[in-house]
């Protein structure tokens, strides 16, 4: 049960979008992908959900390479959530989240039990069964991206790659949603989420991968991808780390790091006479 | 400004005419120039060739016109005043539907101008034919011209039974009453129908209506075919292929409608010869 | 909170799909009455009944020629336009996200225009009697292909109907282009009002011309239903549901071309339908578009053949073109719903 990526390599317009990216995925774990903005995140993702063919290398499933296995094959296998799609009409929530049924419904036919039970199942998990019939646009961003991802969850595949899905939640949704994840992933779906909440990726996965400029740069648990040093020269964030009262360990971003290749925008920023 | 851009216009336009040609004493106008299909056909029938300046490019096409023979190798304009006034014309004729700027813009410049009306009987066709053999100076060619159509219609054996004849036109136009078309059909013997169907303006029939009018003869104002069009389109249409199995369809080409002139006694020929040979019928 | 949950769904499911059948089977009984009341209409009082039973007797007579050259084709023609266009503004919007979209607004009813009007006065039509419908299909085609290529390089709603201006004009002006070049000098006046729509005066022939070519089309836009419901969710979800994109956006240019081009080869440019039939459909069928494709085709059939009706029934001689009753009731609603969608352009 693995979803494998090796050699990896895109690019468009003469950039290097990804460069010899190779990653092994397993079921069961939460693992978070994070970046600077434009380090090749969300591409990645869409490689892996097999709906970008890469230029060079291949992603296999099972040992089957993505390209060979039937569109409607891979759509039960392998589920996916993005960023900023919305939804472009005023459907009911229950509408939205049935959709993730489609993959596994025959043309033209109506809702099966079983795809009935999968439905209620996503929006209990996700909390959004009492906004069954409420319209699209009379949801908060939050009860959206929730909406959305119960829509993801109702696949019920294997696989669920996700684009950065707690981005638009509040705190306590947020943390809901780390919950959810890492349970799902717990049951045996294999979880690969684009975060950009250090926070929340190195207290809820169990494997971070990091990219810069299109590469993976570290990979492996929290405490072993996320180092000082890491941070500093990825994201060039330095962190306080600290315990949390029932023993856990969590970092926290908190300052522009100052290495000394540092001679950018930043530095500047903070010597000008000017107030902004 | 606009004055002054006027006034420019008939400064040149005035230089322009200034070193007009001398006319030949006695004879009619020379250089003159025929704005319409209409005023094309008399002009180029009753006038010398060495008269003519120039028709209209109409006049060249043979689907449309009858004089198609006459106008080739003579110059043509699309009838803009431009063209109109560097051919620095001895007389313009236009029609009742030539453009009214263009119209209005040569009388200004003092062109020698003649506008024809629009006949509305065989009395107006004589008259109009008069008008214009007067107006090139060839008076007995027009009386010859009014003879020879006399002479044609009265050879004609107009239709005994007064048989309704009904005419479709391109687009399903008729022939409304009070028009010259109108005055041809009452001439074969015939009852134009139209008055009963259309009570309108534009004398426009449905065909349906038509189908259901009751006429003996439908006369489809057919062009040639070869040339494509929406309108004969319609004329192919299996209610009236049914009525053209029922001979009861004659057919007479647009261009021998469109124009007052000798030519209108071949329509009145064409709509009697049909009518008899329908009352042959049972 | 789990347990009364399956009840909950199934009631809802109870109650959804059978609005959806019902609306849809609906506005199909309107448009079958419509059609037989279409067949009643008409500028000569004759008896249809008698005329029906002489047509299926066959015997030859002159109501039943009226009646089946006449009467049937143009209710038939109504009811096929009708549903081409709604069934195209439904799917059109569907695919593009967009509730402007519509193959009027779009120019693929002009660019259809244009092709049919080549085909015709380059003389090709007398020589084939498909060159017409083909040359109707071909512009429609090339413009949606356009449009489509535009909408995937992210072009948003104002961009499309900008796109949309710029495609009408300029097949406008290729339309006159060609005309000036035609060996009939009327061409001109005669496209301006075959332009404006018109059912008038069309036989059999038209229908059996152009039925096979739209009934493809709507095969093929109808496959899309899934797909439409899935794009709700933009084209990286709908994809990552195992639709092949590629496959939807073909589908549905093939199928508005078909289904349009033809409709506007026998029919002239009918315009507006597609855009607000979809609207009117909506709050029936909710707003799945998959959902909306069908009962959009429908209440098309019965928009076009009410303002049919009323262009025969109206006392205006000549008759008033369909393109402009359509405009008349098209043009306010899209200026109404381009003011409610100003805040998402």
């Amino acid at each position: 049960m693995i979803l494998s990526a090796a050699g990896i390599g895109l690019d468009r317009d003469g950039r290097a979008l990804l460069s010899d990216v190779s990653l092994g995925l397993e079921r069961g774990r939460l693992v978070g992908l994070v970046g600077p903005n434009g380090a090749g995140k969300t591409t990645l993702l869409r490689v892996l959900a097999g709906l970008l063919p890469p230029r060079r290398g291949e992603v296999a499933l099972d040992g089957v390479p993505l390209a060979r296995l039937p569109r409607e094959a891979r759509a039960r296998r392998i589920a996916a959530l993005f960023q900023g799609a919305g939804v472009g009409w005023p459907l009911r929530v229950r509408e939205i989240v049935a959709l993730g049924r489609l993959p596994h419904r025959r043309a033209f036919s109506g809702l099966s039990p079983a795809d009935a039970a999968a439905i209620a199942r996503a929006m209990a998990a996700t909390g959004v069964t009492a906004l069954a019939e409420r319209g699209e646009p009379t949801l908060s961003s939050g009860e959206r991206m929730r909406v959305l991802l119960a829509r993801a969850l109702a696949v019920e595949a294997e696989w669920l790659l996700a684009d950065e899905p707690i981005t638009a939640l509040d705190p306590a949704h947020q943390l809901d949603a780390m919950t959810l994840l890492r349970a799902t992933a717990r049951k045996g779906t294999g979880i690969v989420a684009v975060l950009h909440d250090l926070t929340l990726a190195a207290r809820f996965c169990d494997r971070i991968v990091v990219m810069e400029a299109g590469r993976i740069v570290a990979d492996g648990p929290p405490d072993r991808a996320l180092t000082d040093a890491r941070l500093a020269a990825t994201f060039g964030v330095s962190v306080c780390r600290g315990r949390a009262a029932d023993g856990t360990a969590y970092l926290l971003p908190w300052d522009r790091a100052t290495t000394e290749d540092e001679t950018d925008a930043a530095s500047l920023y903070r010597t000008s006479p000017r107030p902004f | 400004m606009k004055t002054m851009l006027r006034r420019a216009l008939a400064l040149t336009v005035l230089t322009v005419c200034l070193p007009a040609p001398a006319r030949a004493a006695g004879a009619g106008p020379e250089r003159v120039v025929s704005m319409n299909l209409c005023s094309d056909e008399l002009v180029l029938r009753l006038a010398d060739r060495t008269q003519v300046a120039a028709v209209t490019y109409f006049a060249r096409d043979p689907r449309g016109s009858t004089v198609a023979a006459e106008a080739a190798g003579l110059p043509v304009t699309r009838g803009l005043s431009e063209e109109i006034v560097a051919l620095r014309p001895g007389l313009v004729i236009a029609g009742a539907f030539t453009t009214r700027v263009t119209v209005d813009l040569l009388k200004r410049t003092g062109f020698p101008l003649l506008e024809l009306g629009v006949p509305a009987d065989l009395d107006g066709v004589r008259a109009q034919i008069r008008q214009v053999a007067a107006a090139l100076g060839q008076g007995e060619r027009g009386e010859a011209m009014v003879a020879a159509l006399d002479a044609r219609l009265g050879r004609i054996q107009p239709s005994e039974k007064p048989l309704r004849a009904l005419v479709m036109r391109p687009n399903a136009f008729t022939v409304a009453p009070g028009s010259l078309g109108d005055a041809l059909i009452r001439a074969a013997g015939l009852v134009n129908i139209s008055a009963e169907i259309g009570r309108d303006r534009f004398g426009q029939v449905p065909l349906e209506a038509a189908a259901f009018a009751g006429a003996d003869l439908i006369v489809l104002d057919e062009d040639e075919p070869g040339r494509p069009s929406l309108a004969d389109s319609l004329l192919q249409h299996p209610v009236l292929a049914a009525f053209r199995r029922q001979g009861r369809i004659v057919s007479i080409p647009n261009r021998l409608w469109t124009c007052p002139g000798p030519q209108v006694a071949e329509v009145v020929a064409r709509l009697a010869e049909a009518a008899r040979r329908m009352e042959g019928r049972p | 909170m789990n347990a009364p949950l399956p009840r909950d769904r199934a009631s809802a499911r109870r109650l959804r799909l059978p609005a959806l059948g019902r609306a849809t089977l609906a506005l199909g009984l309107a448009s079958l009455v419509l059609t037989l009341a279409s067949v009643a209409a008409g500028y000569a009082s004759f008896d249809v009944i008698a005329a029906a039973g002489d047509l299926v007797a066959g015997r030859e007579s002159l109501p039943a020629l009226v009646l089946s050259e006449l009467r049937i084709p143009r209710a038939l023609l109504g009811g096929l336009v009708g549903f081409s266009l709604g069934l195209t503004g439904a799917a059109m919007q569907g695919f593009l996200r967009n509730p402007l979209a519509d193959p009027g607004i779009l120019g693929i009813s002009s660019a259809a225009a244009l092709g049919a009007v080549i085909v015709f006065y380059g003389g090709f039509a007398a020589s084939l009697s498909l060159a017409l419908p083909l040359g109707g299909i071909a512009g429609a085609a090339l413009a949606a292909l356009l449009l489509i290529g535009l909408a995937a390089r992210g072009s948003g709603t104002l961009g499309l109907i900008l796109a949309g201006v710029g495609l009408s004009s300029l097949a406008g002006a290729l339309t006159a282009l060609a005309l000036n070049l035609s060996p009939n000098p009327y061409a001109a006046l005669e496209i301006v009002f075959w332009l404006m729509g018109s059912l008038a005066d069309r036989s059999m022939d038209h229908v059996l011309l152009c039925l096979p070519l739209m009934a493809l089309g709507w095969a093929l836009m109808l496959s899309t239903s899934a797909a439409l419901d899935a794009l709700a969710l933009g084209e990286d979800t709908a994809a990552s549901l195992g639709f092949n994109l590629v496959s939807v956006r073909m589908r549905l240019i093939a199928g508005a071309a078909l289904a349009v081009g033809s409709g506007v080869a026998v029919s002239g440019a009918i315009g507006f339908v597609g855009l607000v039939v979809p609207h009117l459909v909506r709050p029936l069928v909710g707003a799945r578009p998959g959902a909306s494709l069908l009962p959009s085709g429908f209440a098309g059939a019965v928009l076009v053949l009410a303002a049919d009706l009323g262009v025969r029934l109206l006392a205006t001689r000549p008759e008033l073109k369909l393109g402009v009753v359509t405009a008349l009731v098209g043009a306010p609603f899209l200026i109404v719903l381009l003011l409610r969608n100003r805040g998402r352009a």
